[in-house]
């Protein structure tokens, strides 16, 4: 970040890039604060990064460092040129990690002008619908209420090495309607498949040998110092 | 019998960034940097390697990206133009610095450096790097593996099949144009494995990968020798792992060897630090300050004061860094020894970019291990072909979903910054598939149109697009190459159904985008 950079770009372009960052200024700041605001803000971003321990993603982006536009978005003033939406009735869900996952959708504007008409409509809800298995029948689900205008959501999932899907859905009046289904995705396992107590001493050490502890890879629940512990009470 | 065995494995790739509409381009210069400073400095090794009978072993994966890049001839002329911009920009640095007894050599390191570039280049390889690596990929010193397509961050893809297929498919044949052979080896972009993935990869002949620490050992069932031994799946496709100890001493930003003081800083370049009414012709339009490639300083602390860098201090350093590598490796294969029924192999997988370019001494580096290596029976190094000759019995385990990126996971490539781009990805490849299933022997001109679609539709997954966005880099970049190939897409979609094509738009995209020539757009037929 360079301040001359800042200073070449008027001040419509500077709220432009600050509201890009999610930055809330009030209207009509003088430029001067808003340079600072902006200054401030990237200082703040580059130190959660650095504080992030990713070495081998900072690394990587070394291959992609050019110039001082790197951390200026130089299209600021360009719209988006492209659709933001497709208006269909889909909904997507993309597994991101033991406990989250990604979904995204959208709902086709007739379809949206007939389930706000309908009577007793009261809104759209999301249904996260747990199973053991790919296509096995559900153990749980919960759901989660969603405005009208969101189209995409970051779920918590409570269960790794689980099947979820979800279902969009509509509230009318104590009735609830499906309006579409996601795919199924899996949550990957956060903790070994096998406890190392039940590994052959060997394997056991060629396992700590690799690196368990820096990587903060654990046993397997049933083998959680509690449960251990509540065994030797037994 | 060697205590244990080291696989080296470079991870070549830049995203495709020609730009043949504009006489020149910013991203470009990744290419051209990347060409003078980690991938001619590698030939230069292997070359003195093999004039001194150093016994080598190194693994390379090919983006095929790269690969296309490599041997585009309008990116060989103009990376022959760089040159000659760098060469000039290097003598007046040697005229401005004449009579500096610390900086004037400096400024000639960088004359030299080019001018070998320039002669390696035009003359001893004649503008055909992957010609080179070829010659000693069929000595059998170095192996070639393929990768992803275009990248592409595939657990994020993995509802669509159709998509990881066309990713590889386009890499094999690809690679095998260039290399006159299929590819053992195929390198998982970021490492991102999911379980399932193996089915795809055996069915185009591929026979092994490398997965993160992480993603092998929440493998199920947990590996029984730990990350020292390859596994294999069911299906007989074998996942190396990545030794966490071997990458960290290279890969940590603060703690890593790059991070020694003595080396040079790669932050401070002439670029930034000269008048602009000087350096202003080597820049981007004569105002946008770049790096050059010009770096007269040591890295030597956290602040700003540095001192100059030295390179016999910094070149004595790689050497000892190479020293403490090989002594770790050793001590840890010792420790491994006698748990295993074979000796251990320790898996290091880097960014090739990492060396020579960030890294100024990373080949050095290199060059110091293997001759360290040489002089001892402890290590070994070997290709992950050579060591799956050697070894064809495996643990059976099917590696957990994950990768090497931050958390373990996907969350570097879905976050706040990227996720929207996965809307519009998502939907050229349902709008490619609907294509494929309507048109599924086409020929001629709307068999072009199609397998530009297929072209439009890979450019769109390139993980280096959604990693842009999230690290603030070049992310307005980024986010015009999606928008151009969800335009592009969008365009070919509706001339087809319009059955019209506009012939001249479409000649010239191809000439644009003119990457995976024999790519088959029939591939994202849905399987039934």
């Amino acid at each position: 970040m360079n301040v001359e950079r800042l200073n070449g770009l008027s001040i419509e372009a500077l709220y432009a890039l600050a509201e890009k960052m999610a930055l809330d200024l009030p209207p009509s700041l003088e430029r001067i604060f808003v340079v600072e605001a902006i200054l401030e803000a990237f200082e703040e971003d580059n130190e959660d990064r650095k504080a992030s321990g990713d070495a081998a993603i900072h690394i990587e982006e070394k291959k992609f460092s050019g110039s001082e536009l790197d951390e200026i978005d130089a299209s600021l003033d360009a719209a988006p040129c492209i659709a933001r939406r497709y208006n269909e009735t889909v909904i997507h869900c993309i597994p991101r990690d033991p406990e989250w996952a990604f979904a995204f959708w959208d709902v086709k504007d007739e379809d949206v002008d007939a389930l706000c008409a309908a009577e007793g409509f009261s809104g759209f809800f999301l249904r996260v619908i747990r199973s053991a298995l790919h296509d096995g029948k559900p153990v749980m689900s919960f759901e989660i209420p969603v405005g009208d205008e969101d189209d995409h959501w970051y779920i918590h999932l409570p269960e790794q090495d689980s099947y979820y899907r979800l279902d969009l859905c509509m509230r009318c009046g104590s009735k609830s309607k499906v309006i579409a289904h996601s795919n199924v995705i899996r949550t990957p396992r956060a903790l070994l498949a096998d406890a190392l107590d039940d590994l052959e001493s060997d394997a056991a050490a060629l396992a700590a040998l690799s690196g368990l502890d820096h990587l903060k890879i654990q046993n397997p629940p049933d083998r959680h110092p509690s449960r251990i512990m509540g065994g030797f009470d037994d | 019998m060697e205590t244990g065995n080291i696989a080296l494995v470079l991870n070549a790739h830049l995203p495709f960034v020609r730009q043949p509409d504009y006489t020149r381009f910013l991203e470009e210069r990744w290419l051209f940097e990347s060409i003078s400073e980690t991938y001619l400095p590698l030939l230069r090794l292997f070359a003195k390697l093999e004039a001194e009978r150093v016994p080598w072993r190194l693994t390379l994966a090919l983006s095929p990206t790269l690969v296309s890049m490599l041997g585009d001839a309008l990116l060989r002329d103009r990376y022959t133009d760089w040159l000659g911009e760098q060469l000039k920009l290097a003598d007046r640095e040697l005229e401005r610095c004449a009579g500096d007894p610390v900086f004037h050599p400096l400024a000639q390191l960088y004359k030299d450096l080019y001018q070998q570039n320039y002669d390696d280049f035009t003359v001893l390889h004649a503008g055909n790097i992957l010609s080179a690596l070829d010659f000693y990929y069929k000595k059998g010193r170095l192996e070639l593996m393929t990768s992803a397509a275009t990248q592409a961050f595939l657990p994020i893809y993995r509802a669509f099949p159709e998509s990881i297929a066309c990713q590889i498919e386009a890499a094999v044949v690809s690679f095998r144009s260039v290399f006159g052979r299929s590819p053992s080896g195929f390198w998982t972009p970021h490492l991102g494995w999911y379980p399932g993935l193996e089915e795809l990869l055996s069915a185009y002949g591929l026979q092994y990968s490398v997965v993160s620490t992480r993603g092998a050992m929440l493998g199920k069932p947990t590996p029984r020798q730990g990350s020292y031994a390859p596994v294999a799946c069911p299906n007989g496709f074998t996942n190396y792992i990545r030794d966490v100890a071997a990458t960290e001493s290279v890969w940590s930003e603060t703690e890593g060897y790059p991070a020694d003081p003595a080396y040079r800083d790669f932050y401070r370049d002439i670029g930034f630090d000269l008048p602009l009414e000087y350096i202003g012709p080597y820049i981007e339009q004569g105002q946008i300050r770049t790096f050059t490639g010009f770096k007269y300083w040591a890295i030597t602390g956290k602040g700003q004061d540095k001192i100059p860098y030295d390179p016999d201090l910094a070149a004595a350093k790689a050497v000892e860094h190479a020293e403490n590598f090989l002594y770790n490796r050793a001590r840890q294969a010792k420790k491994a020894l006698p748990h295993m029924d074979r000796p251990p192999l320790m898996v290091a997988p880097y960014d090739a970019e990492l060396f020579g370019h960030w890294w100024h001494e990373g080949i050095q580096w290199l060059e110091a291990l293997f001759r360290k290596a040489q002089g001892t029976s402890e290590l070994n190094f070997v290709t992950l072909a050579e060591y799956q000759r050697q070894y064809t019995e495996n643990f059976e385990s099917v590696p957990e979903f994950s990768s090497w990126g931050d958390g373990g996971y996907a969350g570097i490539w879905l976050e706040k910054s990227n996720d929207w781009l996965y809307r519009h990805s998502f939907k050229l490849l349902e709008y490619m598939m609907e294509l494929a299933d309507r048109f599924p022997d086409e020929s001629g001109l709307r068999e072009r149109v199609l397998n530009q679609a297929a072209r439009e539709v890979l450019l769109s997954q390139a993980a280096d697009w959604p990693f842009l966005l999230r690290s603030g880099k070049s992310g307005s970049f980024a986010r015009k190459q999606i928008e151009d190939a969800v335009t592009n897409f969008s365009r070919i979609y509706e001339m087809l159904c319009a059955n019209t094509v506009g012939t001249e738009w479409l000649t010239k995209l191809e000439k644009r985008n003119n990457l995976f020539p024999h790519i088959n757009y029939r591939i994202f037929r849905r399987k039934r």
